[in-house]
């Protein structure tokens, strides 16, 4: 049995979801000052499931996400599974591909150089992790800026190259902190049918965090709300709409009936942070 | 290049110095005392020339070793106080207090353990130049952004790739300053320490001009030591451009 076992450790089990979180908590300073930063989150996310996560801005997203990509550890009470395993402290390192709100690109590496910095890390020959990077710039529409640096490309640009290099960490989970955030409208909504595009392509396991409804929806196989701080899950909404999905999904009558839904429960929360904010002496 | 630009180059400024000074000093009799004709002051130089060369090579290899020396030293105390807390409020205070107390005194002391040797130049020119290495690298290293930091440790990055690939890149900007800072503090330090004692460099060339009154003599080395630092200066910038061209944003 223990053989078996061991022998399944590295693939996942039907059924058995990606990851895990029970009741993970995050608390802040001590005794009067502490703070509920997430409380008692349970998530199950299922092998090659794109889950987008809103919230009312300051509602701990940040911090769950610090949590699931092991920047930072999680209460002791509850824990963080992959492939039905608990994980120690800081033992989610190298494990998930995470990519933070910012682009965060090296000014000194080209292009390529910054697309293939997790691969250097991990202690792949320059060469190899070149050649690997280099097949994936047309796709990421990045042909022939392979040797510009950072500072002569467009937003939407450098964000398609953080998230090459995101991609190229290759790791089952991809986790996104708002990727889209700093964009304009069209270029985002590009962006959004080309992440799209990609994820099909290459099935990896999805934690997308925004605070768009309209991106929640029209990427998701899932969408979590979670509420006001402490942050904690408030409902989850498996969306059906069929893949692959387009521009027009949005103006469907299906999307318009999440879209209200998820809307309600956002506003609820968005008015009791909006409050509690005020309402502070 | 149009008339703007070539007022602007570097090259034009010091044509238009040389200039004025060329018209000015008849022109409003300006005693030789204060500041001798130009043409004297290149008369002079000529006459030198081979003393001149000589004096000019060998302040110039004290700077270079001592400013090598120093911001090697610099850069790797810089390393030592950004990953070591205790290290830094243990020693900073210490070479803050040393900076404070003049090359002068500390000089004579070098020359004392040294001997008249260019070592001793070398080790004040050292002395003047690993401050603001020191001070400048550690600024920079602490600059990281710990969002990027964060980064790299979700790739799994060990504390030697973080910072080969993170920090030392992030400071590199910073730890030019304190090398340019640097460069013209040696030259300094080396033009001072051939003071205590030596018999060929632009120092020793211009303490006798100094003790014999030889005003033009002291225009010269004043012109030879201004044109060795922008020399070190630039190839500094240089270096800089080609190697370092990026900022912290």
């Amino acid at each position: 049995m223990a053989d078996l076992a061991q022998a399944q450790a590295g693939a996942t089990m039907p059924g058995q979801p990606y990851m895990e979180l029970v009741n993970v908590w995050k608390r802040f300073g001590e005794g009067d000052k502490q703070t509920v930063a997430v409380r008692n989150v349970d998530l199950a996310i299922q092998p090659g499931e794109f889950v987008t996560l809103i919230g009312p801005s300051g509602c701990g997203k940040s911090t769950l996400f610090n949590m699931i990509a092991g920047l930072l550890p999680s209460d002791s009470d509850g824990s963080i599974l992959v492939k039905g395993k608990a994980q120690q402290d800081g033992a989610l390192l190298g494990k998930v591909s995470f990519m933070p709100q910012r682009d965060l690109l090296f000014p000194w590496r080209t292009v390529l150089d910054n697309a293939t910095l997790a691969l250097e890390v991990e202690g792949m020959p320059k060469r190899l992790a070149r050649q690997k990077a280099e097949a994936l710039f047309p796709e990421f529409g990045l042909k022939g800026f392979e040797q510009h640096y950072p500072h002569q490309l467009s937003g939407g640009m450098r964000q398609r190259v953080a998230l090459m290099r995101t991609f190229l960490f290759e790791r089952d989970l991809i986790l996104l902190d708002e990727p889209f955030g700093a964009l304009d409208a069209l270029t985002r909504s590009m962006m959004q049918r080309w992440l799209l595009d990609i994820w099909e392509k290459h099935r990896r396991t999805v934690l997308f965090i925004t605070h768009d409804i309209d991106e929640a929806i029209f990427l998701g196989d899932k969408v979590v709300v979670m509420t006001a701080r402490p942050g904690t899950i408030k409902c989850q909404e498996t969306i059906t709409l069929p893949r692959p999905r387009d521009v027009s999904v949005v103006t469907t009558p299906e999307f318009m009936e999440v879209k209200k839904k998820l809307l309600a429960v956002v506003e609820e929360e968005s008015l009791k942070t909006f409050a509690s904010a005020t309402m502070r002496p | 290049m149009s008339l703007q630009s070539a007022v602007r180059s570097p090259y034009a400024a010091v044509l238009i110095v040389a200039a004025l000074w060329l018209v000015c000093v008849p022109l409003f009799s300006i005693p030789p005392r204060y500041l001798p004709p130009l043409p004297a002051v290149i008369a002079d130089g000529v006459s030198v020339w081979p003393d001149l060369a000589a004096g000019f090579w060998r302040t110039l290899v004290e700077t270079v070793l001592g400013f090598l020396a120093g911001s090697l030293l610099g850069i790797t105390f810089g390393i030592a106080f950004a990953a070591s807390k205790t290290l830094e409020r243990a020693f900073f205070p210490i070479f803050v207090a040393l900076q404070t107390v003049p090359v002068i005194a500390f000089g004579a002391i070098v020359v004392i353990w040294f001997g008249n040797t260019i070592l001793a130049k070398v080790v004040i020119a050292l002395y003047l130049a690993f401050f603001p290495v020191a001070v400048n690298t550690l600024r920079g290293l602490e600059q990281a952004d710990p969002q990027r930091i964060a980064l790299m440790k979700s790739f799994g990055a060990s504390r030697l790739t973080l910072f080969r690939k993170l920090l030392l890149p992030t400071a590199a900007p910073n730890i030019l300053i304190g090398m340019k800072l640097a460069v013209a503090l040696s030259l300094a330090g080396a033009v001072v320490g051939e003071w205590f004692g030596d018999t060929v460099g632009l120092g020793v060339m211009l303490l006798q001009a100094l003790y014999f009154e030889l005003i033009p003599r002291v225009w010269v080395l004043i012109i030879a030591c201004g044109a060795l630092g922008t020399l070190l200066y630039g190839a500094l910038a240089l270096l800089e451009r080609r190697f370092v061209w990026w900022r912290p944003d």
